[in-house]
């Protein structure tokens, strides 16, 4: 799923400086799942806020409500009958979302309150590690399950550069070098022969947003 | 009027024959009428949107002189829940034509309209309309087979269900019994076969056969994955 | 059955307002579900636990909103316990159910979560 970071509580005070009455907006979408901007989180950010506020004789008033999605209109219906009474809503959900909070209520100033990093799997408690960054070509059958656009530092679609350094990448001793893993994990396989597969260059460096239809869904919008 | 007539046989039967009739076709209708409103207040037009191709959308252009993408409908009938559940949806596809149909041709029903309004259906012969009565019986006691046996469906069942199954039922059972004069004394089964049909036409705005009305509007009216057809509304 | 209830720490009225917003989608979808079990097939987590009939969508939004509404927001912390397990733990909200009436489950089961979360009552990611 997609995963994010809380923004640093000075950053948050910043944004939310200008304004008397904030709610702030949990999603229990992915955000939830990494532990970054579900409800627990809303409360806990709640309360850290008031503290400093507390602190700066602030007579703010800050509130906190959690709905399932924030990328789903649907979800927010249930916003839009008390949202008027707020003049600045802090959004703890994906980018994703934030932009669609901003769109529904465009009256309001929307305000990050996460930083949105990847897609990327549950490592461990806590820790959350990026896998994907949605190019839109996948070609993961053919490097045996790795990603290099994501692992390799230069992103090469096609194999590695030449400065592949004992197994670990030129940039650093402490980052693997993602196309020797890839021929490594190959190897293992018995399909050597995948990592002489050529790809056109993928599409996603300066690209436009994109919008996907599923192709069952594709007649209901055509021009 | 005596009490003793008011009790009597001949004035039961007189009442349920005569304005009862009229009571439950009203409140049908008024109540069918009541609720398509309903589902247009709970409902709304969505906005329309298109879609153009572009360097950002993911969707390729059909040159104009292309042929319309056509639908492959035996892989949507299998991929549908006609293919998870043929059978229930067989028997259920079945016995909800029947349902409606079988009264609407069965010759006595349409006497009784031509004598009241001077205007009927065509009507089927008595033998085929007996026998569609008793396809209708062995649906529903299918019906009551999956309520009493099955797991799954006896984990939501209440004792509604078994009583509005018997109501649906109970016009067809009652109606055999009469046709064939068997069973019961024949007052007592015609009666009882005209008031299951009042009551349950009375119970279609206002229980869960409402679903009747429902189904129609909800599927083919809101945009959903399962809609049928195009579909231009939301909740 | 006749349990005592612990109505500490649940505001029943809350909850009657909430429900009270979608009242009449709530009563209609509650009404009309015919109890037929087509829903069924159509919930992957129910195809994956053998199909246990507790992961059908109609078994989730019958006990979940349904237990709402015919208790009139009369519920304790054990039964939002409860409830919790079926929306959250038995349901992802992946909107893929089907209901041949066109009854919108993923609606019901989302307002029966906000309902929980009104109350405090809310899924914990952070168990190993």
């Amino acid at each position: 799923m997609v995963k994010a970071k809380r923004k640093p509580i000075e950053e948050i005070k910043e944004a939310i400086s200008g304004y008397k009455n904030i709610l702030t907006v949990g999603c229990g979408g992915c955000v939830s799942v990494c532990l970054a901007g579900g409800q627990r989180e809303v409360n806990a950010l709640n309360a850290e806020l008031k503290v400093h506020l507390a602190k700066d004789n602030s007579d703010k008033a800050i509130s906190g409500y959690t709905i399932e999605r924030q990328c789903n209109e649907q979800f927010i219906e249930e916003l839009k009958a008390t949202a008027d009474q707020y003049d600045c809503i802090l959004s703890m959900a994906c980018g994703a979302g934030v932009q669609n909070m901003a769109q529904h209520f465009p009256g309001i100033p929307v305000h990050p309150a996460v930083n949105t990093v990847s897609i990327g799997i549950d490592k461990a408690l806590g820790m959350y590690e990026e896998k994907c960054r949605a190019c839109g070509h996948c070609v993961l059958g053919y490097t045996g399950g790795i990603c290099p656009v994501t692992r390799c530092s230069k992103g090469l679609f096609n194999g590695p550069c030449g400065g592949t350094n004992d197994g670990n990448c030129e940039i650093s001793a402490e980052v693997p070098c993602a196309w020797n893993d890839i021929y490594l994990r190959l190897k293992a396989q018995n399909r050597l022969e995948d990592i002489m597969k050529v790809h056109p260059p993928m599409e996603w460096q300066n690209q436009t947003p994109r919008t996907i239809v599923q192709e069952p869904y594709e007649k209901r919008y055509r021009a | 009027m005596e009490s003793s007539n008011i009790l009597s046989w001949t004035f039961a039967y007189d009442f349920i024959r005569g304005p009862m009739v009229w009571v439950a076709f009203i409140v049908f209708i008024l109540g069918t009428v009541f609720q398509i409103f309903k589902f247009f207040s709970m409902s709304r037009k969505t906005e329309a949107i298109q879609l153009k191709a572009g360097p950002g959308n993911f969707i390729k252009p059909l040159p104009k002189d292309a042929p319309p993408p056509k639908t492959d409908w035996l892989m949507w009938l299998k991929l549908s829940v006609f293919g998870t559940n043929p059978f229930l949806m067989i028997v259920t596809t079945i016995f909800h034509l029947l349902l409606v149909l079988t009264p609407l041709f069965v010759l006595g029903h349409n006497i009784l309209w031509d004598n009241a309004f001077g205007i009927s259906m065509v009507s089927l012969p008595e033998g085929f309309t007996d026998f569609l009565t008793l396809i209708v019986i062995i649906c529903a006691l299918i019906f009551l087979y999956r309520r009493l046996f099955l797991d799954r469906v006896r984990a939501i069942t209440t004792w509604a269900d078994y009583l509005f199954l018997f109501l649906a039922a109970a016009p067809f059972i009652t109606g055999y019994l009469a046709y064939h004069q068997m069973l019961l004394d024949y007052r007592l089964v015609i009666t009882l076969h005209i008031l299951f049909g009042e009551i349950m036409l009375m119970a279609v705005p206002f229980t869960k056969f409402v679903h009747m009305i429902y189904l129609v509007l909800v599927r083919f009216t809101i945009s959903s994955e399962w809609g049928l057809g195009k579909g231009s509304r939301t909740w | 059955m006749f349990r005592k209830k612990n109505t500490a720490g649940v505001n029943s009225e809350e909850i009657r307002a909430i429900l009270d917003e979608k009242k009449d989608k709530m009563k209609l979808s509650l009404k009309a579900c015919a109890h037929c079990t087509l829903c069924a097939e159509s919930c992957f987590l129910f195809m994956g636990r053998d199909k246990d009939p507790k992961y059908m969508p109609s078994y989730k939004f019958i006990n979940s909103v349904g237990v709402l509404y015919k208790s009139k927001g009369n519920v304790d912390k054990l039964d939002l316990g409860e409830i919790r397990d079926i929306v959250w733990e038995r349901c992802v909200l992946c909107t893929r159910c089907y209901c041949p009436m066109g009854i919108d489950i993923p609606e019901m089961i989302a307002l029966a979560r906000r309902v929980c979360r009104s109350q405090g009552v809310f899924p914990q990611y952070d168990r190993e």
